[in-house]
């Protein structure tokens, strides 16, 4: 149930079967990607792995004396490119994996380019998913819905992923999807169509227990990712931008070159897997026992080495002392960052009325919290607009509503338009109207609370009050209590016992607060191992841009609707 | 043959736990194992079986339940993650699992390119032959385009009014031009030629195979392959050839070139870029093989050597040193080896005017950048030897441990065999030796025991099957070694461990045994003793012992002498009593010191100063002395030296100690330093700043191809057991590490860094310098 093990397995299968001597690693641009998540450079070099080409790439020379190794995502782009590749080949041999299911009339255009007889292998791999973690992986699609349905070209691209996951980790699982969204029902038919038809592929050793394949929508909780996070992972993702496990720091004031994009990877960084998921006090304390510790390692700078002891013990110390001042000089930067923005942005005030809004069932009390915020000069135009946001899906039919005053608010603290727009947008996307379970109801403070309590061993912290949805639907799940009305099964059969291995994918993101929510879970559930994924793994920023995709394009529909073309979307 | 042994060892007795079946108690590696295997063999029980079962299910599960929680605590080691919490795993914890689903199109992938190599390759043959015969016409005779026809059918003028490739009409300035080859027409500027070298090139190949065929079919095929076709468009195209006479004399020098069209041109490219691959291998894959070569050497020769490091390091007499350092220099030769071909593999083609394509400078950079992971990787594990003074220090040391043990061990089995000597013969202690005792406690341990634990060591060998193995295996390891077979080596040295393992443990466990039962019989004997010691008293004065007494009449004595050197026999009882106790306590001890190899002088000397109070004891009550005192004096003289010889060493430990301290006070201060630095500011970013240029450019050029030669030359050559010498192989062992790093640093752009280690290679290299002017 590892997708990062499965997909690491897979790759260093692919450079195994190609045997010893030089070797190439062609791949495309998604490719690149989910090779990039799993491995280093450095570990891929000590399998003689030396360069990484773009299959599109023009600059490439003949390099006879190379081997290639071909991971290509099965696009017709990239079985052109590999077409024109095999007529002049550059490489001496050529392996060819493809990360999801291929035609037959592909693989005979293939073998009719192959003239010189340079192709040695021809398979299926399935990884074509993002492992991010162990339990979590994502797509990197972004503006999967039109609407309340499908991107057309985005479906079948999501269900090539899902059961790319479900083959890596060979699950053939029942499917159950949420009610309310008609794009789960769509992507659980979507993906038992596949399983039917490659039925030949899903025939694994059953077990006792089938695993389950469970489908959400995004929409039944927008609140999760408008949150500002507090666990180091969740929270660099939210403040500076996780991508494929890389943050861009360039924009960070006096960054030195070496740091401008650094790798946070729990794979190969001792200090990040230890700290992933505490929260930002307890990285500090961390940061600086590192910090101390590197301090006592450091080589003397100015010091002459006198002594031969002297010499020996610098020279012992040096290896160590090599690694660790990456680790530290990349912690303590981008930790650094991060106080930074906190300081700059308010977020300890701003999240603590987030937490209130999402938490706490006080009506008046948010209402002037987040009033007395947006008048502060120094709350930024996207924490405020997700003030808003938060007010608006909290209170979406309170009686004595201040939205238009908020709104009104956002004008006069000049936030542009677009972002304004958003917040209808955002109702529209996460509203009541929409969602199918009760994100929110009177009872909720109360549960959350109770599991917050249980959670954090009766330590109150006001920054992580808020549990996200999924942690409660897969609690049930778990228990057998999720009602059949919500999240009904794909086919006729059902799951009687309790279930054991889960994989929950979530249409229009996931986050990584739920990420944690879902770790803690595989670790304080006996026998379950769950395994989260989703199209991408938001934070704000992006889940804005998504909403925004989504409802324009729904607007756009709409509009195009009225005027008589339905098939032009 | 050796892999017989080990099972004895294993398993008998063993008390089964990790993740047992609590139905079947088979062990599982892991908890899902343990549940999959659950459900596959039991989950039987929990339908249909009756009622009863089901509780025992129920315990089951229970036991699962427990088990699991089990699972955080069995891996402790892991320990950075809470790896257990309540009850479920950490998804880092998960077990391994199998390679996902794969598919292979192979096969149907080689179905259609079969038939699409026939095709191809029957044109391509056909081509070459073609290309034979043309080129044989071109070199004998002028254009013809009669002979040219015979080679192969042209397309008649008339079917083709527009180029084929580029679709200009053809007209009087446009004329048509036939491909030699395969007989199409194209246009002037569509046209190709063949030159004849290449052509001649292109066809060895087909020329050997054909003399070897034979010429039968060379000499047939021209009439059949064209024969009938000349007739029928010699004259048309005779017509055109004549009007456009004039123009094609001018145009037309065939002489050296065949007039081919693009197709047929691409195909002879690419059968002669093959061509040429077959022969070609570029200069870098040998380079690389070779690194390759010696980066497998290094992966098989390296875990040889740290292992025989380790052992000599723990003053084990396994492995001889000088082996030892010879590997380590093989292996240290792999490395500059490495070093050499990854920096010639660096540079190839870059003199070159044209330079090579980026990629293949990538691709050397990368190869490089590889190496250098690897030699840093591998060397900085290396660990040093001892130099040979030391070694012998520690041979004696570890000798000493084992010695200490053994007589721990003997002297328990002394003590059995003098109560059994005692109850079975009273009479033989008539010759008693009381007036020796008294003497004994002045005794060194050390050369108290010496020579009796020798005698006792032989005969115990021949006894104890288990030491006889030990004495094979270890004949067998000698005879692999010089067979080479590294992997048996390993193995016969594991099973030589477990043994001898095993053989202590045995020790031990009967000594303790043996003990044990001493105490109570000791009890039981007082009264025999009692009754004994009147008439001992009668017979002191014959009691001068003859010195060449057997073995077994003197162990008859010491009961004598002990009872005679304590005036009070329950005073006698309680000394015995504790000993027994304690004898077996500094037992234990022992093993853990040797299998840590651990030679810490201070724990060592600790442990000794256990053990010296009941060895004292014990050669105070058995009195293995009088003999030795009185026989052979000459056995205690070297002993002494040799005690004094510890107490050097432990003058010399603590000398070193003080050495140490200063040092750590430095770098306790440094710490402040540190600190403060840390506190002004960030110190890596100073770091980083510094970073510029090539640094793969500069690591070739900057490091002193001088400096490099061999350092374990001189050590070679110095082979003098000297402390200055000692320091000299440290210092160069140093310099190699500093360089190591310098390079590394290097590398990484940190250009601070590397000033301050060739700093310190400088002053090493100095130090060095001047412990060379001081020795010679």
């Amino acid at each position: 149930m590892n997708v990062t093990l499965a997909v690491k397995q897979y790759i260093s299968k692919m450079i195994e079967n190609s045997g010893p001597g030089m070797k190439v690693l062609l791949m495309d641009k998604e490719t690149t990607s989910i090779v990039s998540v799993v491995y280093t450079q450095s570990e891929i070099l000590q399998k003689e792995v030396y360069l990484f080409e773009r299959i599109d790439s023009q600059s490439r020379d003949n390099m006879k004396h190379l081997k290639a190794i071909c991971f290509l995502r099965p696009t017709k782009e990239n079985v052109e490119n590999l077409i024109q590749e095999l007529r002049r080949p550059k490489y001496s041999v050529y392996f060819i994996y493809f990360s999801n299911v291929i035609s037959k009339s592909e693989i005979k255009a293939l073998a009719e380019a192959d003239e010189q007889e340079v192709v040695a292998e021809v398979q299926e791999f399935y990884g074509d998913f993002i492992a991010v973690n162990p339990h979590l992986f994502s797509l990197n699609l972004s503006g999967v819905a039109r609407g309340r349905s499908w991107e057309p070209t985005l479906l079948p691209r999501t269900t090539q992923g899902l059961t790319s996951v479900l083959l890596a980790l060979k699950k053939c699982p029942m499917i159950r999807y949420q009610l309310s969204s008609d794009m789960a029902k769509r992507l659980g038919e979507s993906v038992k169509q596949i399983i039917t038809k490659e039925y030949e592929l899903f025939d694994f050793r059953k077990t006792e227990v089938p695993p389950l394949l469970l489908i959400m929508d995004r929409s039944d909780d927008a609140i999760t990712p408008l949150l500002n996070q507090w666990t180091y992972q969740a929270m660099v993702h939210e403040l500076l931008g996780l991508n494929n496990n890389r943050i861009d720091l360039s924009r960070v004031p006096g960054i030195s070159k070496e740091l401008k994009e650094v790798v946070l990877s729990a794979e190969n960084d001792e200090f990040y897997a230890n700290n992933l998921y505490l929260n930002f006090g307890e990285i500090g304390t961390n940061i600086k026992n590192l910090m101390e510790d590197f301090q006592k390692k450091k080589p003397k700078e100015q010091q002459k080495l006198e002594s031969i002891s002297d010499m020996k013990a610098f020279v012992d110390n040096y290896p160590q002392f090599k690694k660790m001042s990456g680790t530290v000089s990349k912690h303590v930067t981008v930790v650094g960052e991060l106080s930074r923005l906190v300081s700059e942005r308010h977020l300890m005030e701003v999240s603590e009325v987030e937490q209130e809004l999402a938490c706490q069932n006080d009506h008046s009390s948010a209402s002037q919290n987040v009033r007395r915020l947006l008048q502060n000069p120094r709350v930024s135009e996207l924490d405020a607009v997700r003030l808003v946001m938060l007010y608006a899906l909290r209170y979406e039919r309170h009686s004595s509503s201040i939205l238009p005053g908020l709104m009104e608010e956002l004008n006069r603290k000049g936030v542009s338009e677009r972002h304004r727009r958003m917040v209808t947008s955002m109702v529209e996307y996460g509203g009541k109207r929409v969602r199918g379970s009760d994100l929110i109801n009177p009872q909720d403070a109360v549960a959350i609370t109770k599991q917050f309590f249980k959670g954090l061993k009766g330590v109150e912290n006001v920054y992580t009050q808020h549990a996200p949805l999924l942690q409660e639907t897969l609690d049930q799940l778990i228990k057998g209590r999720l009602k059949d009305s919500q999240f009904p099964y794909l086919g006729p059969s059902s799951l009687r016992d309790r279930p054991q291995d889960i994989i929950v994918f979530v249409i229009g993101g996931a986050t990584y607060e739920e990420a944690l929510a879902v770790y803690n879970l595989n670790r304080t559930m006996p026998g379950v191992r769950i395994v989260l994924g989703g199209t991408t793994i938001h934070n704000t920023k992006s889940f804005l841009e998504e909403v925004t995709l989504t409802a324009g394009a729904g607007q756009a529909e709409r509009v195009q609707r009225a005027g008589g073309h339905p098939n032009r979307r | 043959m050796a892999s017989s042994y080990p099972p004895p060892f294993e398993g008998t007795g063993e008390v089964k736990e990790g993740f047992l079946c609590p139905l079947c108690l088979k062990d599982l590696q892991s908890f899902y194992q343990l549940q999959e295997h659950y459900e596959e063999e039991h989950s039987g029980d929990d339908r249909h079986v009756r009622g009863q079962l089901k509780s025992l299910v129920q315990k089951a599960k229970k036991a699962k339940d427990k088990l699991l929680k089990r699972d955080g605590e069995d891996k402790p080691e892991t320990g950075s993650y809470e790896s257990f919490y309540y009850g479920g795993v950490d998804p880092y914890m998960w077990e391994p699992q199998e390679l996902g689903a794969t598919r292979n199109h192979m096969d149907f992938f080689k179905k259609h390119r079969a038939a699409r190599i026939d095709h191809y390759v029957i044109e391509v043959n056909k081509l070459i032959i073609r290309l034979e015969k043309v080129r044989t016409l071109a070199q004998t005779t002028a254009d013809n385009h009669k002979l040219f026809k015979s080679v192969v059918a042209w397309v008649s003028d008339s079917d083709v009014p527009f180029c084929p490739d580029c679709g200009n009409k053809f007209n009087l300035r446009n004329r048509r031009h036939h491909c030699r080859l395969c007989g199409s027409i194209m246009c002037r500027k569509c046209m190709e030629f063949v030159p004849l070298p290449l052509a001649y090139k292109l066809t060895s190949g087909t020329r050997e195979a054909r003399s070897v065929t034979g010429s039968q079919s060379q000499s047939q095929s021209p009439p059949t392959g064209g024969g009938g076709n000349v007739s029928g468009m010699g004259s048309r195209r005779g017509s055109i050839s004549s009007l456009s006479s004039v123009t094609s004399m001018l145009e037309e020098k065939d002489d050296e070139r065949i007039r081919c069209c693009l197709h047929c041109m691409d195909t002879l490219m690419k059968r002669q870029q093959k061509l040429e691959e077959k022969d070609h291998v570029p200069d870098i894959v040998k380079l690389y093989e070779r690194l390759r070569l010696c980066m497998d050497k290094v992966d098989e020769r390296a875990p040889e050597y740290i292992r025989m490091a380790e052992s000599l390091n723990a003053g084990e007499t396994t492995y001889n040193l000088d082996t030892a350092g010879g590997l380590r220099m093989e292996v240290q030769k792999y490395y500059e080896l490495i070093d050499a071909l990854s920096k010639k593999i660096l540079t190839l083609g870059m003199k070159e005017e044209p330079q090579p394509h980026q990629k293949t400078l990538q691709l050397q950079r990368m190869v490089r950048y590889t190496a250098t992971l690897f030699v840093q990787e591998k060397l900085l594990g290396l660990m040093s030897l001892p130099t040979k003074d030391k070694y012998e220090d520690l041979k004696e040391k570890r000798k000493q441990e084992q010695e200490m043990r053994l007589t721990q061990e003997r002297l328990v089995m002394a003590q059995k065999r003098r109560q059994d000597s005692e109850k079975n013969r009273p009479a033989a202690s008539t010759n008693g030796e009381a007036p020796q005792a008294p003497r004994a406690p002045r005794m060194t341990k050390a050369g108290g025991w010496l020579p009796s634990s020798d005698t006792l060591h032989t005969c115990g060998e021949l006894e104890d099957p288990l030491l006889q193995q030990i004495d094979n295996i270890q004949s067998f390891l000698r005879q692999a070694k010089a067979a080479q077979r590294h992997d048996e080596v390993a193995m016969l040295e594991e099973n030589l461990r477990q043994l001898q393992d095993e053989y202590d443990q045995q020790q031990t466990s009967l000594a303790i045994a043996l003990s044990q039962r001493l105490a109570q019989e000791e009890s039981l004997q007082q009264d025999e003793l009692q009754r004994l010691e009147d008439r001992e008293r009668e017979h002191r004065a014959q009691s001068q012992a003859p010195g060449s007494q057997a073995t077994y009449t003197w162990q008859g004595s010491l009961n004598l002498t002990d009872i005679g050197s304590l005036h009070g026999e329950e005073e006698g009882e309680e000394e015995v009593t504790p000993k027994a106790e304690s004898s077996p306590l500094s037992m234990r001890a022992f093993p853990a010191l040797t299998d840590q190899d651990e030679e810490s002088p201070p724990r060592l000397r600790r442990l000794r100063g256990d053990v010296t109070p009941p060895g004292g004891e014990g050669q105070n009550s058995s009195s293995l002395n009088p003999f030795e005192e009185e026989d052979s004096t000459p056995v205690e003289d070297p002993s002494n030296p040799f005690f004094e010889e510890i107490q050097k060493e432990h003058k010399e430990v603590a000398n070193g100690k003080k050495e140490y301290n200063p040092f750590e006070q430095e770098e306790g201060g440094e710490e402040e330093q540190g600190q403060a630095e840390g506190a002004t500011g960030n110190p890596f970013e100073v770091k980083e700043e510094n970073n510029e240029g090539n640094p793969f450019k500069e690591a070739s050029g900057c490091t002193p191809p001088g400096a490099s030669t061999n350092p374990f030359e001189g050590e070679d050559e110095e082979a003098m057991p000297d402390v200055d010498v000692i320091e000299e192989e440290l210092l160069l062992q140093q310099i190699d590490n500093i360089r190591a790093y310098i390079f590394d640093a290097k590398l990484n752009g940190r250009l601070d860094e590397v000033e301050l280690l060739s700093e310190n290679l400088r002053e090493l290299q100095r130090t060095l310098q001047e412990q060379k002017s001081k020795t010679h």
